[in-house]
C-alpha cells in the first residue's frame, strides 16, 4: 500500500511556489531593465532626431537656406552660394551692413552647424563675408 | 460508478495475493516478499450496524464522525462505511494503531496491497475461529465479534486460503495523525492559489517584457538608429558637440556686438575657423580694453587678447 506522503507533496509544492517566486523576481529584474533601456533608448531617439533635423539634414538646410537667400532685402546682395559634399558655403565681396544684418540675424537664430565664417569692414557701411555650413 | 467498477477490479486483482489475518495478540509474521492483503482483527477497529435515513453510502459516511462521537477513546479516527441490504456497516478506525501493528508484526507497509475488516471479509462464517492463543472470532446479528478461546467450546482454525475477498477494501492514511487532512487540503490549496497567483503575475511581466522589446524594435526602425547602443551613443555625442558649440559660438557672437565702443573705435574683424573665434577692433581706448576685459571676465568665457599696433585683437577657443 504505498500512499503519497503528504509531506512529499507539500515539499513539491514549496519547491514549485519557491521556483515560481524566483521566476517572477527574474523576470521582474528584467522588466526593470527593459523599462530603463526603452525609457533611455526613447530618449536618445528623441535628442538624435531632433539634433539631426537640426545640424545633420543636407536637405533641409538648403531649402531653408535658399528662402533665406530669397528674401527681398537679400536676394539682390549677390550672395554667393557654393555647395560642397558635406558643407554649403556662402560668400559675398561686399555688402551693406544692413543687409548683413538680416543675413546674420536669420542665419544665427537657426540651428546651422557653423564651421567657419569671416566678416570684414571694408568701409563705414560695407562689409565682406564668408561663411560655410556643414551637415 | 467509476468507483464501484474500479473496487470490483482491484478486488479480483487483490485476490492474487495472499490474506493474512492481523491481531495485536497474534504471532509476528515470518520474512515476506510479496505482497499480502491485510484482514483487520475487530479489535482494531469499531463497526456499527445502522439503518439510516439516507439512500447513498457517501451521504452516510458524512454521518460517521457524529454516531461514533460518544462510543470512541480519544484518538484519531478514519471512518468508512457499506451497505448491505437496507443496512449500513459503519466502521472507525484509527490508522496509526493498525499501522503500528503491521509494524509490530514486522510487516512493511510497502508490502501491503490492501486491507479488509474482518466483518466485510468473514460475515458469512459458521461457528467460532479462534485466531490466537486466547481469542476466537464469532459472528453475532451479523457482526464479527471477538471472543475470549473458553466462550466457545469448539473453535476451528481460521483459514484465509479460499477466502473470496470483498471490494470493501479501506486505504490507510500513513500520514494522518502528522495533520489534519482538512486542513492539509486548505494549506495545499491556499499554496496552489499562490502558486497560480505568482505564475500569472509571471507570465503578465513577461509578457510587457516582450511588449516593450517589441516597441525598442520599433523605435530603433521608426528613428532610423543604428544597430547598436554604442553608435548611437558616438552619434548622439557628435550631435551635442555640435549643438554645445554653435550655442557658444552664438554666444560669444552676441557679446562681441555687445561691447560698447566710443564714435571713434570700431569692431573691424570677426571671424570664425578651427574651433577658435576672433574680433579684431581698431583705435581701442585703454578704458575701452578694461571693459571690454571685465566684462569677458565676468562672462566666464576663456579670451586671449593682445594689441599689435592699433588693433587689439580678441581670441575665443569653443
Amino acid at each position: 500500500m504505498n500512499r503519497i506522503n503528504p509531506i512529499h507533496v507539500a515539499i513539491a509544492l514549496m519547491v514549485i511556489l519557491l521556483i515560481s517566486v524566483i521566476s517572477l523576481g527574474s523576470s521582474k529584474s528584467k522588466l526593470t531593465i527593459v523599462e530603463s533601456e526603452y525609457k533611455q533608448t526613447e530618449k536618445m531617439a528623441s535628442k538624435i532626431v531632433g539634433l539631426k533635423s537640426a545640424y545633420g539634414n543636407k536637405k533641409e538646410v538648403k531649402q531653408s537656406l535658399k528662402k533665406i537667400l530669397m528674401l527681398s532685402q537679400l536676394r539682390s546682395a549677390g550672395i554667393v552660394q557654393k555647395v560642397k559634399k558635406a558643407s554649403i558655403s556662402l560668400s559675398v565681396e561686399s555688402i551693406d551692413k544692413n543687409t548683413l544684418n538680416v543675413l546674420m540675424g536669420k542665419i544665427l537664430n537657426r540651428a546651422y552647424n557653423i564651421t567657419a565664417f569671416k566678416v570684414k569692414k571694408l568701409s563705414e557701411n560695407s562689409v565682406s563675408f564668408e561663411m560655410e555650413i556643414a551637415w | 460508478m467509476f468507483t464501484k467498477f474500479n473496487q470490483k477490479y482491484k478486488a479480483m486483482f487483490d485476490q492474487k495475493h495472499k490474506a493474512l489475518f492481523l491481531d495485536p495478540n497474534s504471532p509476528a509474521v515470518k520474512v515476506i516478499d510479496e505482497k499480502i492483503n491485510i484482514i483487520l482483527s475487530p479489535s482494531l477497529y469499531w463497526v456499527k450496524k445502522l439503518s439510516l435515513p439516507v439512500k447513498y453510502t457517501r451521504d452516510a459516511k458524512k454521518l460517521l464522525p457524529s454516531i461514533f462521537e460518544d462510543s470512541l477513546p480519544q484518538g484519531h479516527y478514519s471512518y468508512s462505511v457499506y451497505k448491505k441490504g437496507d443496512d449500513f456497516f459503519a466502521f472507525a478506525y484509527d490508522d496509526k494503531v493498525i499501522i503500528d501493528t503491521l509494524k509490530e508484526k514486522g510487516i512493511a507497509f510497502s508490502d501491503v496491497a490492501s486491507v479488509y475488516f474482518a466483518q466485510s471479509e468473514l460475515f458469512f462464517m459458521k461457528g467460532a475461529f479462534k485466531i490466537n492463543e486466547t481469542q476466537s472470532i464469532y459472528v453475532r446479528d451479523e457482526i464479527v465479534v471477538l471472543l475470549p478461546c473458553c466462550w466457545v467450546e469448539e473453535s476451528g482454525e481460521l483459514n484465509l486460503d479460499e477466502l473470496s475477498l470483498s471490494s470493501h477494501s479501506i486505504a490507510l492514511a500513513q500520514f494522518g495523525h502528522i495533520v489534519d487532512n482538512s486542513s492539509l487540503y486548505k494549506i495545499g490549496a491556499v499554496v496552489i492559489a499562490l502558486i497560480i497567483l505568482v505564475l500569472t503575475e509571471y507570465f503578465i511581466t513577461s509578457a510587457k517584457v516582450d511588449e516593450l522589446t517589441n516597441l525598442k524594435e520599433e523605435l530603433f526602425t521608426k528613428s532610423k538608429l543604428q544597430a547598436t547602443m554604442f553608435q548611437n551613443e558616438a552619434t548622439l555625442k557628435k550631435y551635442e558637440k555640435v549643438d554645445t558649440r554653435q550655442a557658444t559660438l552664438r554666444a560669444y557672437i552676441a557679446m562681441v556686438l555687445s561691447f560698447k565702443l566710443k564714435p571713434s573705435e570700431s569692431l573691424v574683424k570677426m571671424g570664425f575657423k578651427n574651433k577658435v573665434f576672433s574680433a579684431d577692433f581698431n583705435l581701442l581706448s585703454q578704458q575701452s580694453i578694461a571693459g571690454i576685459t571685465k566684462k569677458l571676465k565676468s562672462s566666464k568665457f576663456k579670451f586671449k587678447a593682445r594689441s599689435k599696433n592699433e588693433t587689439w585683437h580678441l581670441e575665443m577657443e569653443l
